[in-house]
């Protein structure tokens, strides 16, 4: 199945303003946004978020425990794949095909799902380039960091579930949507990616009981580890709330920084996974501080010696 | 003291940063009693702030508090999670002290 992952994720919340707040802030761009009705909320490749609020009738059924994820709207490569994908789970579920040829069902645990043909553009965008001894990454007299440097969300890049069932929902993913599995947290659950994406994970799964049901955090992709930090201070500085970061993951490589939201779920800036084929050979490791990350900091307010006593937020 | 009752709307939450404690102390007013709250979510073992901005620990529609980490609700009056990751647990109560002049404080 030739799938690229999440072009969007649709929520009903309960406060849209905040919501605005949030995201702009973060670094999307809102489109068609009012108080009343909400708006969509763009990365730089045209994937993004959708919010609308909670008794928005053009939304598809809310989970029961709460969570204000509403809707996954997949990307696959082209018409195609995406009638592969109806062909293959028409075969024991509805599968609706909608006046836009969006195809609209639900997986195993009643998580909504939409699939389209992916409206991402690619971007001509250079990633971070890091000199090295011997090495250089940037011509010369180009410096690596201004102030005021754009750092925002490139791509949407994954979504994390807390689901009952993992069985169910690998063989959701993986034996019916062909999803690999690229390495396992034990005691929380999988990562895993579509065929036609090479990033590590569009979709990892923790194990969680049934009244937790929902989205645990989703994640764009940053331009690289500098973008992220500039990114994440700027959120300190205004007041924003960090959960966890910045740091770097061991599995999947990736640099975070998770950020709290009104969106009833983390918000986390992401750079730098590992991309991988199907040679790749899926690791296992024991969910936990150490497997978690390779390194985790905390942000502080700047801070200079003989610049007065360090600042920023304690324990 | 840590603020003034009339510096808190009714329906309204603030946190703040109390020396010698790990995290900041909620104080939510509600129906003109005021409760105090540790800012640890009891979702993870020893507990995480909840906030998603600076003072924003109530829920979209005003009416408890909640982790904006994945979304739990707690009763603004018994500190019991009614809604997400922490049912069956509750946020640890910081009993306050209203002195005459409406000033708040810690009571210890
Ligand atoms: S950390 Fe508070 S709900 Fe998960
Ligand atoms: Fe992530």
């Amino acid at each position: 199945m030739q799938i690229i992952g999440p072009d969007f994720l649709v929520f009903g919340v309960d406060d849209v303003p905040a919501c605005h707040d949030f995201l702009t802030a973060y670094g999307l761009d809102p489109v068609g946004y009012s108080p009343e009705k909400g708006g969509r909320y763009i990365a730089l490749d045209g994937t993004g978020l959708e919010i609308r609020r909670r008794d928005d009738p053009s939304l598809p059924p809310a989970l029961k425990t709460g969570n204000m994820l509403r809707l996954q709207v997949i990307g696959v490569v082209d018409e195609a794949a995406l009638s592969a994908v109806e062909v293959e789970l028409s075969r024991d579920r509805q599968v609706l095909r909608l006046a836009d040829g969006t195809l609209r069902t639900q997986d195993d645990q009643g998580f909504e799902l939409a699939f389209q043909v992916s409206i991402r553009k690619p971007l001509d965008l250079p990633g971070e380039k890091v000199n090295a001894p011997y090495a250089p990454g940037r011509p010369v007299n180009a410096v690596g960091v201004t102030q005021d440097m754009p750092a925002k969300p490139r791509t949407l890049s994954h979504v994390v579930l807390f689901t009952p069932d993992i069985d169910t929902a690998v063989g959701f993913y993986r034996d019916r949507l062909g999803f690999r599995i690229t390495d396992t947290l034990t005691g929380a659950g999988p990562f895993l990616r579509p065929q036609a994406n090479p990033d590590h994970h569009t979709h990892f799964f923790i194990r969680t009981p049934p009244y937790m049901q929902g989205v645990e955090h989703l994640a764009f992709h940053l331009g690289g580890p500098t973008e992220l930090m500039l990114a994440g201070s700027r959120m300190m500085e205004q007041g924003f709330e960090s959960f966890w970061g910045p740091g770097r993951h061991k599995f999947g490589s990736n640099w975070f920084w998770y950020f709290k939201s009104p969106l009833g779920c983390n918000v986390e800036f992401d750079a730098d996974m590992d991309t991988h084929d199907d040679t790749w050979a899926p690791r296992e490791a024991p969910m936990g501080p150490e497997a978690s990350q390779a390194f985790l900091l905390q942000w502080r307010a700047k801070w200079a010696p003989g610049g007065g006593p360090p600042g920023g937020p304690k324990g | 003291m840590l603020c003034h009752l009339a510096d808190l709307d009714d329906g309204e939450a603030r946190g703040f940063e109390v020396p010698g404690l790990k995290a900041k102390v909620i104080v939510v007013r509600r129906e003109g009693r005021v409760h105090g709250w540790r800012d640890l979510c009891p979702h993870y073992a020893g507990g995480t702030p909840m906030a998603w901005k600076r003072d924003a620990y109530l829920n979209g529609a005003r009416t408890h508090l909640a982790c904006h980490a994945h979304g739990a609700w707690f009763d603004i009056e018994t500190g019991a999670c009614v809604q997400g990751p922490c049912l069956g647990k509750r946020l640890t109560r910081v009993p306050l002290r209203l002195d005459k002049d409406g000033g708040i404080h810690l009571d210890r």
